[in-house]
């Protein structure tokens, strides 16, 4: 769509007549195409086709109830042609007693013939009309059409009458005559079926978005605000989600070979290995220190593993992994406990005998271990083992890696779901468990596809 | 749209798995402490860890 431009060579100029009923003047703006034109002035449906523009039906409505939103007379440009807006009517449904109502508008291009568009709570619609019979499979629930190979599901089948009516329209218009319509959808298409005693005429209609045709049609200020989830709006995710599961495999096996990577070519290099033991009945100075031993290759971590053979006690070791060139050191503690015992419960364990920690990105360098054990006092003597290993792969962050791509990839897709589950929840094949009522009113996405009677394109 | 902001997230995932591996990256956290004098390796009780003297709690089950 784009800003109107200027009419088409050779456009016909408007035709003005007289009301018969009111004397007011009527414009024709889509001259003998138009089969009835509206007064709107006193409401009198006219004959367009009769010169005398003869009285077919008047009706009470107070014009400014319902204005359009798009005034009649304005032209804009839908899909490369010009087109006029030369029709308005709502067409209301009534569900439980309540009334919904939406908004259809006629559009004429000299060349083109009659569209419309059409709006329900800020929804929009651009809609003509098929010019070949869509494949209906009613053997299927809910029931399907089959459209230029697409196929569309049975959304809802509703009563839809006529209830204000402003402008021409290229079919016998009348307010109160009501039309069985059924919507089939495939967003962001819709095709609607309106079968008025044996005839049926098939439409369909796209979704656009309001500021779009606020654009074509260069309308003044900001197009209604979209309330809750349409029968044919597309989903912003949904189109996505099997693209999204397919690179996440991709993902899954890139990280499942990352993993065979790094943990074959890993050095993995035990650096250090000792065997001490403490005696808590001792009181003084109990730290002391390793023999210098090299860390080589690139800047990695180190894991140091503490076993010791606690029983029903524990020994706390603070460690100091020190390079002794440079003074840098890499402080930290590390426990090991083990209880056990029986209780009313039966037995139980807490704690174990050996503890790991990483110590994170440590440059190459020779290095020795500052250790100073802890204990109670008068627990007799721990044993206790310290090895060290260079550059082991850390699993851990192979599992946060696999939770990082599973969750935006879940999340998205229970957004797209949820979102389904909206527009579905206001059809005639809601989901069970699903309530009509829940989202209120005002977001039911009623018929709008495409209730346009008796008219046809040119 | 979205599939190829995810597809950039994964391989920044993946990337940064990758730098975490290489660089022997930790969850663990320690304390680094600067200029620790030589005297140590001869005198190791000269040296106060943050993590010495620890209280611990020896109540079981």
């Amino acid at each position: 769509m784009s800003a109107s431009g200027p009419n088409p060579p050779g456009t016909p100029q408007v035709k003005s007549l007289n009301c018969p009923g009111c004397g007011a003047a009527i414009t024709l703006r889509s001259f003998s195409q138009a089969v009835t034109v509206v007064c709107d002035h006193c409401h009198s449906i006219l004959d367009a086709q009769d010169p005398r523009l003869a009285i077919l039906q008047k009706f009470q409505a107070a014009v400014d109830e319902d204005p359009p939103l798009i005034p009649l007379g304005t032209r804009g440009t839908i899909r490369g042609a010009a087109y006029e807006v030369v029709g308005f009517q709502r067409r209301t449904i009534h569900v439980d007693g309540v009334p919904y109502s939406w908004h259809e508008y006629v559009l004429f291009n000299p060349y083109k013939g009659f569209r419309y568009l059409t709006e329900y709570n800020g929804h929009w619609n651009d809609t003509s009309i098929l010019r070949s019979l869509p494949t209906v499979n009613d053997n299927v629930s809910p029931a399907t059409v089959t459209y230029l190979g697409e196929t569309y599901k049975l959304f809802q089948t509703t009563k839809a009458g006529t209830s204000f009516v402003l402008g021409e329209f290229p079919w016998q218009v009348r307010v109160g005559e009501a039309a069985d319509v059924s919507d089939y959808i495939s967003p962001p298409r819709v095709i609607s079926s309106e079968r008025t005693g044996k005839e049926i005429t098939w439409s369909m209609g796209e979704y656009i978005a309001g500021r779009d045709i606020w654009k074509a049609f260069s309308l003044q200020g900001n197009p209604p605000e979209a309330v809750g989830v349409y029968e044919n709006q597309p989903s912003p995710l949904s189109a996505d989600t099997t693209a999204l599961w397919l690179a996440f495999v991709g993902f899954l096996v890139a990280l499942v070979v990352m993993f065979i990577a790094f943990e074959s070519f890993a050095r993995n290099e035990q650096v250090i290995q000792g065997f001490y033991s403490f005696n808590t009945s001792v009181r003084g100075e109990a730290s002391f220190v390793t023999d210098v031993f090299p860390l080589r290759g690139h800047t990695s971590d180190l894991e140091l593993t503490t076993t010791s053979d606690v029983n029903n006690n524990w020994i706390y070791l603070s460690y100091a992994l020190i390079n002794q060139d440079t003074g840098q050191a890499y402080d930290f503690g590390r426990e090991v406990s083990y209880y056990h015992g029986y209780d009313s419960d039966g037995s139980w364990t807490e704690g174990g005998h050996t503890d790991s920690v990483a110590i994170p990105s440590v440059p190459p360098g020779n290095y020795y271990l500052r250790v100073e054990p802890e204990s109670d006092f008068g627990h007799g003597t721990i044993s206790y083992s310290i090895s060290a290993k260079r550059d082991v792969p850390q699993a851990s962050f192979f599992g946060i890696a696999l939770l990082a791509l599973l969750v935006p990839a879940g999340l998205i897709t229970w957004r797209s779901m949820n979102f389904e589950h909206l527009r579905w929840a206001e059809s005639d094949y809601a989901p069970a468990g699903s309530d009509d009522d829940d989202s209120g009113g005002a977001n039911r996405p009623i018929s709008l596809g495409n209730l346009f009677g008796k008219g046809s394109d040119s | 749209m979205i599939r190829n902001l995810y597809v950039l997230y994964g391989i920044i995932v993946l990337g940064t798995l990758a730098t975490a591996e290489y660089r022997g990256w930790s969850l663990n956290s320690v304390d680094e402490v600067k200029n620790v004098p030589r005297s140590v390796r001869d005198n190791p009780g000269s040296y106060r860890s943050v993590y010495g003297y620890y209280h611990h709690y020896t109540g079981g089950k």
